[in-house]
């Protein structure tokens, strides 16, 4: 299949002197980059340092104000991303785009001119496996998509791309959403498609060793532009980590040790089903103190977000019992609990923490619309809400023009900014943050990490829900690891280990690998 | 698109302010005007001469503006009915059973204080009145709870059921009015009863009284979602459901209540047409027609971008070019559908221009061949 005449180290595609504003923002400025036949050229930046808009450029999403694109030498015009493709460029989104309903065959050969009207599945089937034997991808072919985990359907998008011809691959935060085994299995992976002479740029937000792992080069974006393009064998993590955020970055914040207090959550015995109908928790008890972090380390999928739910009133327990300072709050509602003091930060930021075509105002009223002080006699008061939210602006940095802009124009680390201003300044007794810091940047993670810590200095208790075993571990005063609905095992922050907590996470409770 | 040194440009609007909607939404109804009279010049007709007469006749004349006014009450009632629900992201297909579920109650309200027999003198105007309004707005609110009881509590679609609500009442009006129906009019060839005439609705300088509802509701209701608690909450729930939910926001009671409030508006167009319009006071054979014209209220709540404000004109305008419309076809014998033509190409235009909402049109200067960076070597 590939790569007739591409010789090692031919550069493939290049960029010069692109450029693209949006309204307020110089989103790519002069940015040049190029990429050689097997090559891993990673592009690393914040969110906001115009990642997106390159890559999208790139793909023939987005048309540059200035500058070219070459490939193979020669000066292209990218219309459509159906240019880009014929070109041999593929794209892997992190955010999927497969049809779930069909099979993962079905998704790959999805729009490939082979498949015209009358579709040879059995022989696509021979030339897709044949690629995945090459390169070591492991996933069912006739599985439907909506049953592959998320490093399955990752490995469809590559091989939909691969399976289209694409000689140059670019992949979206390729391991955001993977764990450490599927990580690893990638890695192989990529190492043997650069082999093979492909060019693959992975653009990547904060994991830092994943760039020091596969890639050749490092290409640092910072506010649009290109601050440093090296040898990633003549780099480090902290120097990295520099570049990409212009400061010196604390990679781990100490654990406080406050006094501890009256216990305020108690959770009894929990059980719950999920969306489809099977237990996905199955007897959870814990307590949480006053100025208490209670961290639960899990891969996702196995329990927490019902937990997180049930906790925050938007799932029913089975069984069980939620006990908020001393009051049954099993079966109240969320908007009682809210007005009780729970105050919960939602993994999924952009769809169920904030409403994008909502002004910042209004996404800020939404934890306070039912609040005496900025709703009297069903009129909401948001000339009051308006000076909130320009406090909260000023006092947590979040980068916006004014509090009339909507939602959907913030950068994820600036709404996750929004949301926890807003959920922590009602003073809530008990913060509920799951995955707080997923796909922020070092400078958001930190700035996260460093208020769910003052929140447990004002002594409110918080649950932590974290992918992020060493987040998890600095962080938490009380660790458990979930696994498959239920707690292999709870540790007081010091005497919890990496090892020790990751082999409880894979499932072997806490006593059997103790003793 | 390049024009000797210059460059037209396409790019998108970061925000839109109304005066820059209601400029674009003006210019898109001169562009439909200056389309549609290539039809006009088709038949051989001045498009000046056509136009005049079309908009003096719905808003000049004397027998032609209170024609458009009625049309106008009606199509703002049904319009706040479409957007309510709009608002909370949820679609009233169902305007038109809605407003006939207002208009049977009416008349069974009537029927049941003895209006229908003979012709009651007695019949007290300040109380039967309110009476009847409350009904209306009563049977379009219940038929309206339906849909709304069941997406909200069993996340039913809620354009199948308004839809399907439609046909039920259309054919229940059929039953009630015609041969047989227990509120046919005697003798009468397929119409409903007339009302006794000490309860037609109040007009006031030939107007209908109910333009006040019509108009007041508008206002309250752009006050409802511009400041109230609720209207923040129905919004919230329109824009993101999932974000609602998160907030507390309760995901049942939002869909049954903007069905209800909508169903209600919806109800009293049926009592606006039926009861209180001059000259027809009864359920007519002909009353599905009434029932084609409430879909408009989905085209005027669209346009009006489910602003219940910027609906008071939009529905004026059409509600006075389709009488106009109507009005040229005979005095200019011109074929059939004259009015429905011009209502769809300007709905069409109008639709058609809200890419401008998104995006502005600039020239620019370019400069001269700068672009050639070169490739290093």
């Amino acid at each position: 299949m590939v790569l007739a005449g591409i010789k090692r180290g031919e550069t493939v595609l290049s960029a010069r002197g692109i450029s693209k504003r949006f309204p307020g923002v110089v989103a790519n400025d002069q940015i040049n980059f190029d990429i050689k036949a097997g090559e891993v050229h990673a592009i690393l930046g914040e969110n906001g340092a115009g990642k997106t808009t390159l890559m999208n450029i790139l793909f023939g999403l987005l048309q540059p104000e200035e500058g070219d694109i070459y490939v193979r030498g020669e000066k292209v015009k990218f219309r459509s991303p159906l240019d880009a493709i014929n070109l041999g460029i593929g794209m892997v989104h992190q955010h999927r785009k497969l049809v779930s309903a069909h099979t993962a065959i079905e998704n790959i050969i999805l729009g490939h001119p082979k498949a015209g009207t009358i579709l040879n599945m059995k022989r696509a089937e021979e030339e897709v496996q044949e690629l995945c034997d090459r390169y070591g991808f492991k996933v069912d072919l006739r599985a439907k998509v909506w049953q592959l985990s998320e490093g399955e359907k990752q490995v469809v998008e590559i091989l939909k791309a691969l399976y289209r011809g694409a000689e140059v691959l670019i992949l979206d935060e390729p391991t955001s959403a993977l764990t450490p085994i599927e990580t690893e299995k990638l890695l192989a992976s990529i190492e043997a498609m650069a082999r093979d002479e492909l060019a693959i740029v992975p653009f990547i937000t904060h994991k830092l060793p994943v760039v020091l792992a596969i890639s050749h080069r490092v290409t640092v974006l910072r506010r649009g532009k290109v601050v440093t393009c090296m040898e990633t064998s003549r780099t480090t993590e902290k120097s990295l980590a520099i570049q990409m955020v212009g400061r010196e970055v604390m990679f781990r914040i100490e654990r406080m040790m406050v006094e501890k207090g009256k216990p305020i959550l108690q959770v009894e015995n929990l059980t719950a089903f999920n969306d489809k109908g099977l237990q996905a928790l199955k007897g959870v008890s814990f307590s949480i103190c006053e100025g208490e972090i209670f961290g639960i380390a899990g891969i996702s999928g196995n329990g927490q977000q019902e937990l997180v739910e049930v906790l925050a009133g938007l799932r029913h327990a089975q069984e069980g019992k939620v006990i908020l300072d001393g009051k049954d709050i099993t079966h109240a509602s969320s908007l009682d609990r809210w007005q009780l003091g729970i105050g919960y930060i939602p993994s999924d930021r952009v769809d169920v923490g904030t409403i994008g075509d909502f002004s910042l105002v209004e996404n800020v009223a939404m934890n306070y619309y039912f609040d005496d002080n900025f709703s009297r006699r069903g009129i909401v008061d948001y000339g009051n809400l308006r000076k909130l939210t320009e406090e909260i602006i000023s006092e947590y940095g979040v980068a916006t023009p004014g509090p009339n802009i909507k939602a959907k124009n913030l950068s994820g680390g600036n709404l996750q900014k929004l949301i926890l201003a807003r959920v922590l300044s009602r003073k809530p007794r008990l913060v509920i943050a799951d995955l707080p810091s997923q796909g922020l940047d070092i400078g958001a993670t930190e700035f996260v990490q460093n208020k769910l810590v003052e929140a447990k200095k004002g002594k409110a208790g918080v649950l932590l829900i974290s992918e992020d075993l060493d987040e998890i571990l600095s962080l938490s005063d009380w660790v458990a690891a979930i696994y498959e609905g239920q707690f292999m095992g709870i540790l007081p922050g010091k005497e919890a280990m990496k090892e020790s907590v990751g082999a409880m996470m894979a499932g072997l409770p806490i006593q059997e690998h103790e003793l | 698109m390049r024009i000797g040194k210059y460059a037209l440009k396409l790019e998108k609007r970061a925000t839109l302010s109304g005066w820059e909607a209601a400029l674009i939404s003006i210019l898109a109804i001169f562009f439909a005007l200056l389309l549609f009279s290539l039809l006009f010049i088709q038949a051989r007709i001045n498009p000046l001469i056509a136009y005049q007469k079309i908009f003096s006749y719905a808003f000049v004349n004397p027998f032609g503006l209170p024609l458009a006014i009625n049309r106008f009450i009606f199509l703002l009632l049904c319009t706040t009915a479409f957007i309510i629900p709009f608002k909370a992201g949820l679609w009233n297909i169902g305007m038109s059973g809605q407003l006939f579920a207002g208009a049977l109650s009416v008349f069974a309200i009537v029927v049941a204080f003895g209006g229908k027999e003979f012709d009651n003198p007695y019949l007290s105007p300040a109380k039967l009145i309110p009476l009847m309004l409350v009904a209306a707005a009563l049977g379009g609110a219940v038929s309206g709870a339906i849909a709304g009881f069941l997406r909200g509590r069993f996340n039913v679609n809620e354009i199948v059921v308004t839809m399907m609500l439609n046909f039920i009442t259309f054919w229940l009006v059929s039953f009630m009015i015609k041969e047989g129906g227990p509120f046919m009019k005697s003798g009468g060839e397929g119409d409903g009863f007339e009302l006794p005439s000490s309860i037609f609705g109040p007009l006031i300088k030939g107007i209908p009284f109910t333009i006040f509802i019509a108009l007041g509701f508008a206002v309250l209701l752009y006050f409802m979602f511009a400041k109230t608690n609720i209207g923040y909450q129905i919004k919230a729930y329109g824009l993101s459901p999932a974000a609602a939910r998160y907030a507390g926001i309760k995901t049942f009671t939002i869909p049954l209540l903007v069905f209800v409030m909508g169903g209600a508006l919806a109800g009293l167009a049926g009592y606006h047409y039926f009861a209180a319009v001059p000259g027809l006071y009864k359920i007519p054979t002909n009353y599905g027609y009434f029932g084609d014209l409430a879909f408009y209220g989905i085209i005027c709540g669209l346009i009006s971008q489910g602003n219940p404000i910027a609906a008071i004109p939009v529905t004026l305008l059409f509600g006075g070019l389709s009488i106009g419309g109507r009005f040229v076809q005979g005095e200019l014998h011109m074929s059939f559908g004259v009015d429905y033509a011009l209502l769809g190409v300007l709905m069409i235009t109008l639709v058609a221009f809200q890419f401008f909402y998104r995006y502005k049109i600039r020239w620019i200067k370019t400069r001269k061949e700068s672009l050639d960076v070169g490739l290093p070597g």
